[in-house]
């Protein structure tokens, strides 16, 4: 397993671990997708306090887990590239950005939609949504940062110490409806959260469906990144003229 | 009429039109990952093709 880690970190190697690892990530995500759709719109019952209206959840709260931790493994994977000097680990971080930013704003949307008929706004400055609204802001920065430089490891560089120092927003999001009083809801699994069995199953299958999405993506987007900063290599130039457009 | 009165023959009643607004923005957010991911494949292997093609790699 160690060994297969560090064969990764050849470019050649990593595009060929994308293209065959894009069926194992994109056939279950299809998979749990369905089963857990099923299960949050029409398995869970109606909630006692707001109807089916709770239902945004079952795509609300896996879009705001993975935000974060889309965050996470991209600053991770950043730092890995600034310590190791491993490329492709530069490679999973860019990619990376663009999908934690999708989370965000489907997690930052879906909540709007639910606020509305739950609280009676849209929009609320509340602890919970302006940090999670910083998280979108962060990875727009980098994105912007690391679109701003023409050497991809240069980009790299200064857009990983952008991410790594946004670490510190992870704890302010997870923790802000507990530090202040929030109009949002508190946790949504564990003590007085959901209780029923089928909507927990529910988000447990639309979270690992969410997981399975993102990597599915990583793996469609790297083989790209890996082309063009590996553009002058003999394999590239091969692997290109080779395909039929 | 409202827009919350308008689809409540839907599933969910009066809260139709705000949970299938909500899957509705969630699953276009993902097509739109997939086509723009796939657009900016082709794309690059379009422009690597090009630049092979010239010859001054």
């Amino acid at each position: 397993m160690w060994k297969w880690i560090q064969r990764q970190a050849s470019p050649k190697v990593f595009y060929q671990t994308c293209i065959n690892l894009r069926p194992w990530f994109f056939w279950p995500f299809i998979g749990f997708l369905t089963v857990g759709l099923y299960w949050a719109l029409v398995v869970s019952p109606a909630d006692y306090q707001q109807g089916d209206g709770y239902r945004i959840i079952f795509i609300h709260v896996p879009s705001a887990i993975l935000s974060m931790l889309i965050y996470a493994i991209m600053a991770i994977a950043g730092g890995i590239g600034l310590i190791w000097q491993i490329k492709m680990a530069e490679v999973v971080a860019k990619v990376s950005a663009p999908i934690g930013a999708a989370f965000t704003i489907i997690a930052l949307a879906s909540g709007a939609i639910w606020g509305k008929p739950m609280w009676g706004a849209w929009w609320v400055w509340d602890a919970r949504l302006t940090s999670e609204l910083i998280l979108l802001f962060l990875y727009l920065a980098y994105m912007s940062l690391n679109s701003a430089f023409d050497n991809p490891r240069t980009a790299a560089k200064s857009s990983s110490i952008l991410a790594i120092v946004g670490l510190v927003n992870l704890p302010i999001i997870h923790y802000s409806v507990k530090w202040w009083n929030t109009l949002h809801q508190g946790y949504s699994v564990g003590t007085g959260g959901l209780k029923d069995p089928d909507m927990l199953i529910a988000l447990a299958l639309m979270f690992v469906a969410s997981i399975f999405l993102y990597t599915t993506l990583v793996a469609i987007k790297a083989k790209t990144e890996v082309l063009i900063r590996e553009q002058n290599a003999r394999w590239v130039k091969d692997e290109v003229q080779g395909v039929i457009l | 009429m409202t827009m919350v009165e308008y689809f409540s023959f839907l599933p969910y009643g009066k809260y139709a039109f705000y949970v299938w607004l909500a899957y509705g923005v969630a699953t276009l957010t993902v097509i739109f990952l997939f086509i723009g991911a796939r657009r900016n494949h082709n794309n690059t292997l379009n422009s690597l093709k090009n630049k092979y093609s010239r010859g001054n790699d």
